[in-house]
């Protein structure tokens, strides 16, 4: 053990940017990034299941508002929701007596509001397509059986299509990860919010740019690595059976 | 009507920047997705290799971060080569290093990864026969490629072109955070010196809206042009 | 008076498909004006010696001669290919070949499909391909379809308009693969019909084929092959009339 941090902190003073200062910058970037990233997505999650039902939803005054919310969401840049709600924050009347405030005032909370409200738009439209492919005959076989359209919903349909949906569940997952990218914007010290700062203090784009990606790189194959693994479990009903 | 405060021009000006960068990175990403594309569907060992891990760094890396590498080390890059230039060869030209072409350059490099996997797919989808009656008939690989497989292959790779365009677009925005004046750029920017983002940001947001649906319409055309000859669709 | 070369020769020609021996040397010579048929079981290999003739498959031996012009052959790490691929194309164009599903160009109008190779290929003005085109679907009876898509015609109709385009190259050899094998039976006759007549005016084929009526009629040689190897060979009345080995007459036998 000692050996190695010996060794590690050698290769340390070797350099002048990699310091325990800057590795400390991408630890705080990174702790800030995967909690945007969690956070958004769970809430996103909670989201996205009632409103993919009511997009699912055969009256159109339920489902039309859902698809605007979705359309509009994912027509638009991520960037551009987040200056809305970032700079329009403070305009909300009252807002700024309110005990939300001191909460709203900070940039973390805005691009919280911006990621999940982005990902929860992305994530009804996955949900809504794997409804809308529940095989017919597993739908009358739950009426058949004199399941009501709600204990239908919640004990067939619900429950494959989440099984279905996790193949592109899991990649705007890491879809999420790289937008959360532009937390930075707003003066956010997320992964990259770190590099940009190692970058100006060194001017050292390659350095400071290519360890960030390498980062992002490694988060990448490990949510794809688990993707691979949930769907694995979850989804064996579906391979053919070995002989 | 909406009261840009003078803003009108420049937010109409910063929406041309959107729309040209938009289209010449497509223009890039179409090249370099055909070429990687060749690439993965060649029986050279290190070509297949190379595309391989092109596409994959590029999709586990976010746009942003590659941006700012290409950006920020691109200039450092162009320095060092004027810089090489004038003490080795006492050549003096002053290389500018364009914040345009540079968007155009990251922005193209990234999706030309994300199209390569769509034309190749959609390459592999059309049917063989096609093609061997090309060869049978005396075609060169070249006038097979122009006259049989691309245009049967743009049946197929549509779907995704249209659907790399959205995100491309969507894309652009980013470039706003390097430095280059799109109508994101103007419409943060005028938000902060009128504290009053809605006016600006909210318009800007419907244009997107709007060249999204544009765009779709062009895409259900061409879609149509090339649906040609296989039936309804 | 000058000896034209030999249309086409092949000799000695050797295909390997992993570790099955698919053809194992087979020659075949086929004079101005002969018909040569090619008959056997599936899996004989007749029509993998047949896409061996144009290069759609690469022999592992053996020599092509088209138009008294040998192709040049090169061993590389993948296997043997042609040494000059711009002699390949230019033997393609001699040769035209149709095939057992069509494959007419889908995004192509029937009329389109025709005038394609001899504009981009042998670089004719439109106009006389356009009008030359016009001459043949007028010969195999499809002038009404001119401006159809392959995916809006019968296969019998596609078929024939195949044959429009082969011919549409003037062929020095026509090679037909299974042409009749993927139609319903009832458009077999119209397909059959148009090539008698290619026949009957003097062209060269080499024809794949399960209809052995067709083969009877219209062949100067028949060769029936079996794995890889040609069993017998002659015109039509000895190979077909008087079959020597056991598996021809088995094969020949009619079938209940």
């Amino acid at each position: 053990m000692l050996d190695i941090s010996t060794w590690f902190n050698d290769l340390l003073a070797g350099n002048v940017i990699f310091t325990a200062d800057t590795l400390g910058y991408y630890w705080e970037g990174l702790v800030t990034t995967t909690q945007l990233v969690f956070l958004s997505l769970i809430a996103g999650l909670i989201l996205a299941v009632p409103l993919a039902i009511m997009r699912s939803s055969k009256h159109k005054w339920i489902s039309l508002p859902v698809y605007f919310y979705t359309y509009v969401f994912r027509g638009t840049p991520l960037l551009i929701q987040l200056y809305i709600i970032y700079y329009g924050v403070v305009f909300i009347d009252g807002i700024q007596e309110s005990f939300l405030w001191p909460v709203l005032r900070e940039a973390f909370y805005p691009a919280l509001i911006a990621f999940t409200l982005n990902t929860a738009a992305y994530t009804t439209e996955i949900f809504r397509g794997a409804i809308k492919s529940t095989a017919q005959g597993e739908i009358e076989a739950a009426r058949a059986y004199g399941m009501s359209q709600n204990l239908m919903m919640r004990r067939i349909i619900l429950p494959s299509a989440f099984r279905r949906a996790l193949p592109a569940y899991g990649n705007e997952v890491i879809f999420m990860l790289h937008a959360s990218a532009i937390a930075s914007v707003v003066t956010l010290m997320d992964l990259t919010g770190a590099a940009r700062f190692v970058y100006a203090r060194y001017y050292a784009p390659f350095e400071a740019f290519l360890f960030v990606a390498a980062i992002y790189l490694c988060l990448t194959f490990a949510i794809l690595f688990f993707f691979r693994y949930l769907e694995k479990k979850l989804l064996a009903h579906l391979r053919p059976q070995d002989a | 009507m909406i009261d840009l405060q003078g803003y009108g021009p420049r937010l109409i000006e910063g929406a041309g920047v959107t729309v040209q960068l938009a289209v010449l990175s497509l223009i890039l990403a179409i090249i370099l997705g055909l070429l990687t594309a060749s690439a993965k569907m060649s029986r050279n060992w290190f070509l297949r290799r190379t595309a391989t891990v092109y596409t994959t760094l590029i999709r586990g890396v976010p746009d942003l971060v590659l941006m700012m590498l290409l950006f920020f080390g691109g200039q450092i890059g162009v320095n060092a080569i004027s810089d090489m230039l004038y003490y080795n060869y006492d050549v003096d030209i002053y290389i500018n290093f364009n914040a345009f072409a540079a968007g155009v350059l990251t922005i193209g490099f990234i999706f030309g990864a994300y199209m390569g996997e769509t034309f190749r797919g959609a390459f592999m989808a059309v049917d063989n026969g096609q093609i061997e009656a090309g060869k049978a008939y005396g075609m060169s690989s070249g006038l097979v490629f122009r006259r049989i497989r691309f245009p049967q292959m743009m049946r197929h790779a549509l779907p995704g072109l249209s659907n790399n365009w959205m995100v491309l677009l969507k894309t652009t925005a980013l470039v706003s955070v390097i430095g280059l004046t799109d109508m994101v750029r103007v419409a943060a920017e005028a938000s902060r010196a009128t504290h009053e983002p809605f006016t600006f940001l909210l318009p800007v947001a419907v244009a997107y809206l709007l060249i999204a649906s544009v765009s779709e319409w062009i895409f259900a055309r061409l879609q149509k042009h090339y649906d040609i000859g296989f039936g309804g669709h | 008076m000058a000896a034209t070369p030999t249309p086409l020769e092949v000799r000695n020609i050797k295909k390997r498909f992993g570790d099955t021996e698919v053809l194992k040397g087979l020659s075949l010579q086929a004079q101005k004006g002969d018909v040569i048929t090619l008959i056997g079981a599936s899996g004989s290999g007749k029509s993998t010696f047949l896409r061996c003739m144009n290069l759609l498959e690469q022999p592992d031996d053996g020599d092509l001669i088209v138009h008294g012009e040998p192709i040049r052959f090169k061993t590389t790490k993948h296997g043997r290919e042609p040494e000059d691929w711009k002699q390949v194309v230019q033997m393609r164009a001699k040769l035209s070949m149709v095939f057992q599903s069509f494959n007419l160009w889908a995004h192509m109008t029937l009329l389109e499909n025709i005038i394609e190779a001899p504009i981009h290929v042998l670089k004719k003005p439109k106009k006389e391909a356009l009008e030359h085109a016009h001459a043949l679907l007028d010969r195999v009876g499809l002038t009404a379809r001119a401006n159809a898509y392959p995916a809006q015609m019968s296969g019998g109709q596609q078929q024939r308009g195949a044959i429009a385009r082969a011919l549409a190259m003037d062929p020095e050899v026509m090679l037909f693969d299974e042409p009749t094998s993927a139609l319903d039976p009832e458009l077999v006759g119209d397909v059959l019909k148009v090539m008698h007549g290619l026949a009957e005016e003097g062209r060269t084929m080499v024809v794949v084929t399960h209809e052995m009526g067709f083969a009877r009629d219209v062949s100067s040689q028949v060769i029936y092959l079996h794995q890889g190897l040609v069993e017998e060979a002659g015109p039509p009345d000895q190979v077909l009339g008087n079959p020597q080995s056991p598996r021809l007459q088995q094969f020949l036998a009619p079938k209940y």
